[in-house]
């Protein structure tokens, strides 16, 4: 979608933001209004709810109607919210951090219930707003200020999660392909039942300077080498710990799940 | 992150730093030889986490440390980690320090000694995080003894006097060390660290006897008594908490032994009393702007002093009672509310007012809340909380003039 005015759409109020320089969540930011522009969505009738971290604060921006909940309860707000007034699209803008781990049940739970939502969710594999601290999707190997010396724990694998859940619309999006994330986003919208969209951002300030992946273009350079690695196996042959040594992690978009609700 | 700059060798038991009161718990850590310890990032308590985090990665510090899935795992980590004979640590903040309240209030019942801390922040609705004590007020009534720090040093000594305290066989409850968010947190001051010889020398290694949860030792931890015995352990744990303030002073004399720190009294920290008329009362950093504003009242002629409370709970009333029934009149200040409670006080207001009810020579004591949200208490609302207080002491005190509010935009 071309010729769309950002502005229009964003609270002037709230500019600047307090994004980083070259955090991927503001292209996610702009998918998402592309993608409500191509639906034509009522604007009076969509609702934008969010829970805490920097992935959530971008409902502040958007000039509409928007909820900003408490730590891991976006879904939940969201899903009270659709019961009391079903002619409303809610869309729940999480992180991995929310989304994962402090609000994880609640995840499994819309998922299993179907309720017709649409979640994004934003994955750095960090705390970015608390300084960079291990998320559960954090690769093994990485390093956070929770785990200076790499990261030992497996991390979750969010579309799959979400696929054994329940949910009835699964797909994975990424800030370097943004076209493919409007499209992704607008099929999530339309979808009737949960659409669980996991969008691979990134969080240059923290995740990206403590593992030393560069700034925002080169994260996201790095981003489409993964995008290319994608048929290769990689993942399947990764053993704990060794995520660097052995490049990153393939990462594969698209739908990657969708039955009628 | 920032580091110690300079280590300065001032005795055999400690070398001086320059850390931050968070960085000083992280200390505290490595120096108890702490076992498990669960995180969670929530401001101002990450700090801490990522200084001890820093500390393992170092080889420094041997600990089992786990980023849990949210603030109620964590504290339910410890407390079981605690059960089999850990020595834990813990922390969280605000809000999601009440999202941890179920493992919070069960840990004392089952007189588990975690030591925590809760760096006070606002209560937010998303988006504030200045200092304010109701997060750490809110487990008052539950059995968590609750000592309040006011520089880093004193974080540092807290915390060892932390796991002394509440491990000890008699106590065996749960502490949390009150840490004003931002003024204590992230501030730079010269610390005093002990050296590891001489904390072993202080603190003795973890024994839950024959509570101890253990293949040899089958015992049942929270055993379902339903109403039948509840009332017999709440009465336990009464008791323990009664016994705390010996073991208080005892492990307060211990250390000033060996690090000559600590001040005269184990609960109280008296700043130029002797000849006072009028004193301020408060927790935590609070204390740091009324000294200034003490010196310069003390300038114009005015016989003015602070007092300020170390523990909160187990709630020293003979000591309380004792200091303040020296003056004319006291002005409680409160970095809390408690909305709706007798005459609109704070809490300490109302601890206080409730401890010297029964003296006959008790002084005029007025409530001030002051500074929520981590609002600075600049030296023009000090004034006006002395003005107050020491018109009270003379001219009486209106229902009215109970409690005040200070610096509050109209
Ligand atoms: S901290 Fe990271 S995730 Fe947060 S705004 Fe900055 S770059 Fe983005």
């Amino acid at each position: 979608m071309t010729g769309i005015e950002y502005r229009d759409r964003l609270r002037r109020q709230m500019l600047p933001h307090i994004l980083c320089p070259g955090c991927g969540h503001g292209i996610v930011l702009k998918a998402l209004l592309r993608a409500a522009r191509s639906l034509e969505l009522d604007w009076d009738r969509t609702v934008f709810v969010a829970g805490i971290g920097c992935s959530s604060r971008l409902v502040g921006y958007i000039d509409g109607c928007t909820l900003h909940t408490t730590h891991g309860r976006a879904l939940t707000f969201a899903t009270g919210m659709k019961l009391a007034r079903p002619e409303l699209t809610v869309i729940v803008i999480t992180g991995d951090g929310d989304g994962l781990a402090i609000g994880g049940n609640h995840l499994i739970h819309a998922a299993r219930r179907d309720v017709d939502l649409t979640c994004l969710l934003l994955n750095n594999e960090t705390y970015g707003m608390t300084g960079g601290q291990a998320a559960p999707t954090a690769e093994p190997g990485a390093i956070s200020t929770t785990t200076p010396g790499g990261a030992r724990e497996r991390s979750f694998d969010a579309c799959a999660l979400a696929v054994a859940a329940g949910a009835s619309f699964v797909a994975r999006g990424a800030t370097s392909l943004p076209l493919e994330l409007d499209g992704l986003i607008a099929r999530g919208i339309a979808h009737r039942g949960f659409s669980f969209l996991e969008i691979a951002s990134d969080c240059p300030e923290y995740f990206g300077r403590y593992n030393q992946l560069g700034r925002g273009p080169e994260m996201l350079q790095l981003q489409r080498r993964r995008l290319d690695e994608v048929d290769r196996t990689l993942r399947a042959k990764r053993s704990l710990g060794s995520r660097r040594a052995e490049g990153p992690p393939p990462l594969r978009t698209g739908v990657l799940h969708e039955r009628p609700a | 992150m920032a580091v110690a700059v300079k280590t300065k060798e001032t005795s055999e038991v400690q070398t001086e730093q320059l850390m931050t009161g968070c960085e000083a718990i992280a200390e505290a850590i490595r120096l108890a030889d702490v076992d498990v310890m669960a995180a969670f990032p929530i401001r101002p308590y990450d700090t801490v986490m990522q200084a001890a985090a820093k500390l393992i990665a170092n080889g420094k510090l041997d600990c089992e440390y786990i980023v849990a899935d949210g603030e109620h795992s964590q504290f339910e980590i410890v407390k079981h980690a605690c059960a089999v004979g850990s020595r834990v640590f813990v922390g969280s903040s605000g809000v999601g320090w009440f999202y941890a309240f179920e493992a919070i209030a069960v840990t004392a019942g089952l007189r588990l000694p975690v030591v925590a801390i809760c760096g006070n922040r606002a209560l937010d609705d998303p988006g504030a995080f200045g200092t304010e004590h109701n997060d750490s007020l809110a487990v008052r009534d539950l059995g968590w003894l609750l000592p309040w720090a006011e520089t880093a040093q004193e974080c540092l000594d807290l915390a060892l006097m932390a796991w002394r305290v509440g491990e000890d066989a008699r106590v065996s409850l749960p502490v949390a060390i009150g840490l004003d968010g931002g003024f204590l947190t992230h501030s730079q001051q010269l610390v005093s660290v002990p050296t590891r010889a001489a904390t072993d020398a202080f603190l003795p290694k973890f024994d839950l006897g024959d509570r101890l949860l253990h293949p040899d030792n089958p015992i049942t931890i929270a055993p379902q008594v339903d109403q039948d015995w509840l009332m017999e352990i709440r009465r336990q744990n009464d008791a323990a908490m009664r016994r705390a303030i010996d073991v208080i002073t005892e492990a307060h004399a211990d250390f000033k032994k060996l690090f000559g720190r600590g001040g005269d009294s184990p609960f109280l920290d008296e700043y130029m009393t002797d000849d006072a008329d009028v004193v301020f009362f408060g927790q935590g950093t609070l204390a740091l702007p009324m000294k200034v504003a003490i010196r310069r009242l003390r300038a114009e002629g005015h016989k003015v002093g602070l007092v300020r409370l170390k523990w909160f709970r187990p709630f020293p009333t003979d000591e309380v009672v004792k200091s303040l029934s020296r003056f004319k009149a006291v002005g409680v200040v409160d970095r809390d509310y408690s909305f709706g409670s007798p005459h609109y006080g704070g809490v300490l207001y109302n601890e206080v007012r409730s401890a010297l009810y029964s003296r006959e020579q008790r002084p005029t004591i007025v409530g001030f809340v002051a500074g929520l949200g981590g609002r600075e208490i600049d030296q023009s609302m000090a004034r006006e909380i002395y003005e107050k207080t020491a018109a009270a002491a003379t001219g009486g005190l209106s229902a009215g003039d109970q409690c005040h509010w200070i610096g509050v935009r109209e």
